[in-house]
């Protein structure tokens, strides 16, 4: 493995069995990512991007093979060490956005540092100051469903930075924006990775939209890197 | 996470579904008011019996019957020949039994039951009653409580005391009314006309009895309440006379079949000699000198032993009545905890996402149904504490019109209070395990494709 590489995976397989069936998500992939930089991941549906996200961002395990994050071996954690590692070192954000819709803008920024054991000042401070760093401030107070799609995206977007993670994992953000918005979005994740230096690896439809913003293009096509493309 | 916010967090969520729990909370309320009036009650009941004892001086007191003729027969057959051979010694209840008795350490006084049959008349009612002779001292001391006039002179012949109950019977409702008034005692005694040759068929052949009524006139000075059943020990008739009055009245003293059969020499003495000591703790020691003489005894205390195994079976069958109620709400709990999983499936998978581990997840349920519990419990409490309150209302408003004192039925004690929020608080952690468990074992992948 590459000393000099931030997340790294060896040989990384996932496969699921659907009763008799067997499917293979993830297939030997090897993939290198070095720190500060932001990554593209595409492919058509079904070609293993999300599975190789989850594997990722430590919600998922792999059938085989190994996850090296900043030095450790992710794939080799237990459960309660991978939830500390999805608190601290990870941040996600999501197609579906994934924001909890009874909770306030400001409640679901803070939710994460709920499980961190901040207190109920310091929530309440920190994801207040996160969602003027998003521009959401004067929006703190409304849930959900009030805001629209792409304030809901950037609710997601500073709930996942609450923590400060190093890393952040963002699985179809733009896929149910418009165009604008969609742009916006990704420009935010670029200022992110170029202002604080956020590792970002992203994965979207749109080939162009990530051609413009990520420093290196992977191409996924049933389970597979099928092509490695450095932009910048 | 810190406990407030697992605690915080558990309101919050229960308050998003405010009707399912208020429901869940209303059947843990229901199961835990059930419980503490039913225990409460039991609490109450035992309670009021001991507090009465003590109150009455129950457990200071030793009755001492005769020896029947049939226990001495299987006495004297259990002994050996040269005992058999030794006059049975059979001790009458006399005045020197009192007397004797009275020297042993520890006796406080004794005093003969003497209680005799009688017709009692007053403003037009009659009533069938035991008369029983009690000394003007009894009548003085504490133990007669009067509700209206005074205890009587020690050679007052002329003069009575009646119970509450048995004015109220007759129809009188203020005591202060009877105080001076007149009232006809008659009692019952063997008519010698019946018995002479001329009459004497028609008693044998059962037509007739051969008693005749004779009657007194007395005056009410006092009226005294819990006399009779309930009251304290040598109060156990609803008239008492001084002994004065005994003297001067003619009666068969029958107060039972039993008297019939008696022997002629136990006939001489009293039925029954009431014994009070100073202190529980002589009731033993009284009692074997007492056996030793070849007399029967009979003290409360030793029948307590038995009045808690009743109490015990009492506590344990009103429990199981209010378990059930609680197995019903418990399974309330974790029908609810189950469809909070389901509805919340997404946001387990959101929780885990942003780094809830799986024990955070079991917790933030844990929590949930613990609160529930707690709020049962609360609520519980306070329902079940109104109802006891309300039926303890309506039974002595009742109970007031039969003369019965204000009696409190029900008993909180603080075990009772405490345990009634704790033990739902424990029922519904242990109804929680499951659905927690259930939702710490989310897979978040699954979860957040939920939709």
């Amino acid at each position: 493995m590459n000393s000099t590489s931030f997340i790294e995976t060896e040989d990384l397989t996932k496969g699921y069995s659907s009763g008799q069936i067997e499917v293979v998500a993830l297939k030997d992939v090897n993939l290198s990512v070095r720190e500060g930089k932001f990554l593209g991941v595409t492919g058509p549906s079904g070609s293993g991007k999300s599975t190789l996200m989850n594997l990722l961002g430590g919600l998922d395990t792999p059938t085989s093979g190994r996850i090296k994050v900043q030095g450790k071996f992710i794939s080799e954690l237990n459960k309660e060490e991978l939830a500390l590692y999805r608190r601290y070192q990870v941040g996600m954000i999501f197609q579906s956005f994934n924001i909890i819709s009874s909770y306030s803008a400001l409640e679901n920024v803070a939710f994460p540092l709920l499980f961190a054991g901040v207190g109920k000042k310091e929530r309440k401070q920190r994801a207040s100051q996160m969602l003027t760093k998003v521009g959401l401030c004067p929006r703190k107070d409304h849930r959900p469903p009030e805001l629209s799609a792409g304030e809901q995206q950037r609710v997601a977007i500073a709930r996942a930075l609450i923590n400060q993670p190093k890393i952040l994992l963002a699985d179809e953000p733009t896929g149910n924006l418009d165009s604008t918005t969609s742009r916006q979005i990704v420009q935010m994740l670029s200022d992110l990775n170029k202002n604080q230096g956020l590792t970002v690896i992203m994965i979207s439809h749109e080939e162009s939209l990530v051609r413009r913003f990520a420093h290196e293009i992977i191409h996924l096509c049933d389970g597979k890197i099928v092509e490695q493309e450095k932009i910048r | 996470m810190r406990i407030s916010d697992y605690i915080e967090q558990s309101f919050s969520n229960l308050r998003k579904k405010k009707l399912r729990t208020f429901l869940t909370t209303s059947g843990v309320m229901i199961g835990i008011g059930a419980l503490v009036s039913m225990l409460s009650f039991g609490r109450g009941v035992q309670k009021n019996i001991t507090d009465r004892f003590k109150e009455l001086d129950l457990f200071n007191y030793i009755t001492v019957f005769p020896r029947s003729e049939q226990s001495q027969a299987k006495q004297s057959s259990a002994n050996n020949e040269a005992e058999e051979d030794e006059t049975q010694q059979v001790r009458v209840l006399d005045d020197d039994f009192i007397q004797e008795v009275t020297k042993i350490k520890g006796v406080e006084s004794a005093f003969p039951e003497v209680r005799f049959p009688a017709l009692v008349r007053f403003k037009g009612k009659q009533k069938f009653t035991l008369i029983q002779v009690l000394s003007a001292d009894i009548g003085r001391s504490g133990l007669v409580k009067f509700r209206a006039g005074r205890p009587y002179a020690p050679d007052d012949a002329n003069s009575l005391i009646i119970s509450d109950i048995l004015l109220r019977r007759m129809k009188v409702k203020d005591p202060q009314t009877a105080i001076g008034e007149k009232i006809e005692v008659s009692t019952l005694m063997l008519d010698s006309d019946l018995l002479s040759p001329a009459n004497i068929t028609s008693v044998i052949q059962g037509d007739k009895l051969p008693f005749s009524q004779e009657g007194y006139t007395f005056t009410i000075v006092g009226v005294a309440e819990r006399m009779g059943f309930g009251g304290a020990m040598p109060l156990r008739s609803d008239v008492y006379i001084a002994p004065a009055a005994s003297k001067k009245m003619k009666k068969v003293s029958l107060t039972s079949i039993q008297d019939f059969f008696q022997s002629s020499q136990q006939a001489k003495g009293y039925s029954a000699v009431n014994i009070k000591v100073s202190s529980v703790r002589y009731i033993e020691p009284v009692k074997a000198r007492i056996e030793d003489l070849g007399l029967k005894t009979f003290a409360v205390i030793d029948e307590l032993e038995e009045i808690k195994t009743v109490f015990i079976f009492m506590d344990m069958f009103l429990f199981a009545l209010g378990m059930i109620a609680i197995t019903v709400a418990s399974l309330a709990i974790i029908n609810t905890m189950v469809m909070s999983i389901l509805e919340r499936y997404k946001e387990i998978g959101i929780m885990k996402a942003v780094g809830a581990s799986d024990r955070d997840v079991k917790k933030i349920f844990f929590f949930e149904s613990g609160v529930i519990g707690f709020l049962g419990g609360v609520f519980g409490l306070a329902l079940g504490w109104v109802v006891s309150m309300l039926i303890n209302q309506v039974a002595n408003y009742f109970l007031a019109k039969q003369a019965v004192p204000y009696i409190d039925y029900f008993s909180f004690p603080w075990w009772l209070c405490l345990g009634a929020v704790i033990f739902p608080i424990l029922i519904s952690l242990v109804a929680g395990i499951y659905p927690a468990s259930r939702a710490a074992r989310v897979d978040p992948v699954v979860a957040l494709r939920h939709d």
